[in-house]
């Protein structure tokens, strides 16, 4: 295979609501923004020298339109070449990432973009005068229409019930530190200007926030959100040709999916997809799961909920299981510890999902450009502190139970070459 | 685009498809709640693990799996209370659901937990709970939920409810 690297990052803003624009006029924005960044890092394309796209989209009803990739295809001037759309849930930027570096280390396209989108807040409930509702219900045809569907499941209730498990049997994450995650994310978001939810708080903020799904509050679920996010992709020798200053290169590309009925696993307190991605990703970078947080410098994860992102610690072998949730409380204001942004392995210095938003299709596709970007030393007022390492990870999960996962690792040029 | 006042155009809308849907293989057990207040699980003619919600097929032998009735008692694996939920539900919080393992079964059913007194700790990991079925079943989930054990007699005698068999 060929090696691959991301030269270009387009990022819209994560909003509530663009009423100014359909799904392919966000697709539009987030591929020139890619275009231009591309440009910025040494090379001089337009949209016409890209070979083909892979389109992360998820949900057929929030864009009021099935198949929306082709009708982003013509929008984007991409007529006549390939396109290929993968929907795996919320865990879709990272499957879509995927699939866009195969497309280019295969050798089958030598200029590929990769790029996602969602729409959410078109959908509209009357009967409460608010989209929130109708949004879930959109999502929750996702879950199993036969067994599961009709007993109020929605996502919250999903993941939820992976952190109460996780909670019986080792006693966290408690409600204080998935607070934590909360205050982090939230608090990272204020340096993003792209995020939706900046917002400084206090543990006490969030435990005070009113209950969506025991034990999980309204500050602890990320927001639906409305975005786009483009990468462009190349092989080795089309980076050296076009003279990229920058490349950030795709080094491991793992997925999995575990079983989306939670009472089939063997223990409901995790989210084994998140542990197999985890280490096929690990072991194609050359990197050990075990010693993963001495060779990384920041994590992208998806942080639908606040405690999940407290599992998600454990199963990407940052610290060992059991430990996720006291890791972000112990390290609350400890300069140089934990997740935090200035931690020894800061997670999710964009906001994450829980500051950023969730805009389903582009959220994987966001996280991963951030991670690009902080490796590039590009991330703006978010950066983290130091790029020992050159080396990053982005993580997304999605679908009943959180059955679908992808883990992505990149390094700069100089995370190549270290051990 | 030129810098005039932007005014979006917007429509009400809605996407609806009827069905008659089929449940397959499946079917037997939507029919036996219906008319029997019976669970029905699965148990493979190999390896003899029993699937509950049922499958014809054991998913890890590759064998068909013989239909088997189920003790309608169990235990709560995990749970929780929905306070703010989808708009086809909203109008039914707060409400328990959670994973229930029947007696006898090797996987875990999701399922509503009703109690007179919906609390976490009432319907918490390791509790007892039983089937309790509604009168006008049609074939669906819906016909049926799980209570704590001390609970049955009580939401049996409901003018709606009634015991399993």
């Amino acid at each position: 295979m060929r090696k691959v690297a991301i030269i270009g990052v387009g990022i819209t803003p994560f909003k509530a609501r663009y009423i100014d624009k359909t799904y392919f006029e966000l697709a539009y924005d987030a591929t020139k923004l890619a275009l231009e960044d591309a440009n910025n890092n040494g090379a001089e394309i337009t949209h016409k020298d890209l070979e083909s796209t892979v389109y992360g989209i998820y949900n057929e009803l929030f864009e009021r339109q099935f198949m929306p990739d082709i009708f982003a295809n013509s929008y984007l001037g991409m007529n006549n070449k390939p396109g290929t759309r993968i929907a795996t849930g919320g865990a879709t930027g990272g499957y879509t990432v995927r699939m866009a570096y195969a497309e280019v280390a295969s050798g089958l396209s030598d200029l590929c973009l990769c790029l996602g989108f969602e729409k959410c807040a078109d959908c509209y409930d009357e009967q409460t005068g608010a989209a929130t509702p109708e949004v879930l219900n959109s999502i929750a045809y996702s879950a199993d229409m036969t067994y599961e569907y009709p007993m109020g499941v929605m996502a919250a209730s999903s993941y939820v019930t992976m952190v109460n498990a996780h909670y019986e049997e080792f006693g966290n994450p408690t409600e204080e530190q998935m607070a934590y995650v909360s205050v982090k994310n939230h608090g990272n978001a204020i340096l993003n200007p792209k995020a939706q939810a900046p917002m400084e708080l206090t543990v006490e903020d969030v435990m005070n926030s009113r209950i969506i799904c025991y034990p999980f509050k309204l500050l602890d679920c990320c927001l639906y959100s409305e975005a786009s996010a483009a990468l462009i992709l190349a092989p080795e020798e089309k980076v050296r040709e076009l003279g990229i200053e920058k490349p950030i290169w795709i080094t491991g590309v793992g997925a999995a999916n575990t079983d989306c009925f939670i009472g089939n696993r063997e223990d409901m307190g995790r989210l084994y997809s998140n542990i197999f991605a985890a280490k096929s990703a690990y072991k194609m970078a050359g990197l050990d799961y075990d010693k993963i947080k001495q060779q990384i410098d920041l994590a992208e994860l998806h942080d639908a909920f606040s405690g999940q992102e407290a599992i998600s610690y454990e199963e990407l072998g940052f610290v060992p299981f059991g430990q996720g949730g006291p890791w972000i409380e112990k390290s609350f204001e400890q300069s140089g510890e934990g997740p935090w942004l200035d931690g020894e392995l800061p997670c999710c210095p964009s906001g994450g999902l829980i500051g950023c938003g969730h805009a389903v299709g582009a959220t994987g596709i966001m996280s991963t450009g951030e991670a690009a970007l902080q490796l590039r030393g590009d991330a703006g007022k978010h950066q983290v502190k130091s790029i020992e390492y050159g080396r990053a990870i982005s993580h997304s999960i999605g679908g009943p139970g959180a059955a679908y996962a992808a883990v992505i690792v990149m390094a700069n040029e100089e995370g190549l070459k270290k051990p | 685009m030129s810098k005039e006042k932007f005014e979006a155009h917007t429509i009400p809308d809605r996407i609806s498809i009827n069905y008659r849907y089929s449940y397959g293989g499946q079917s037997k057990f939507f029919i036996e709640l219906m008319n029997n207040k019976k669970l029905l699980g699965t148990k493979c003619t190999k390896c003899g693990k029993v699937w509950m919600p049922p499958r014809i097929n054991c998913s890890e032998c590759y064998t068909p799996a013989d239909w088997v009735e189920m003790k309608q008692t169990g235990v709560i694996m995990v749970s929780t209370i929905v306070w703010y939920t989808t708009s086809a539900f909203i109008k039914a919080i707060p409400y328990g659901v959670g994973f229930i393992k029947l007696d006898g079964a090797d996987t875990s059913l999701l399922q509503g937990i009703f109690s007179e007194n919906l609390v976490p700790s009432k319907i918490k990991k390791g509790r007892r709970v039983k089937a309790v079925f509604s009168k006008e079943r049609e074939g669906k989930m819906t016909d049926f939920f799980f209570v704590p054990e001390e609970e049955y007699e009580k939401w049996i005698n409901k003018p709606e409810y009634e015991g399993g068999v």
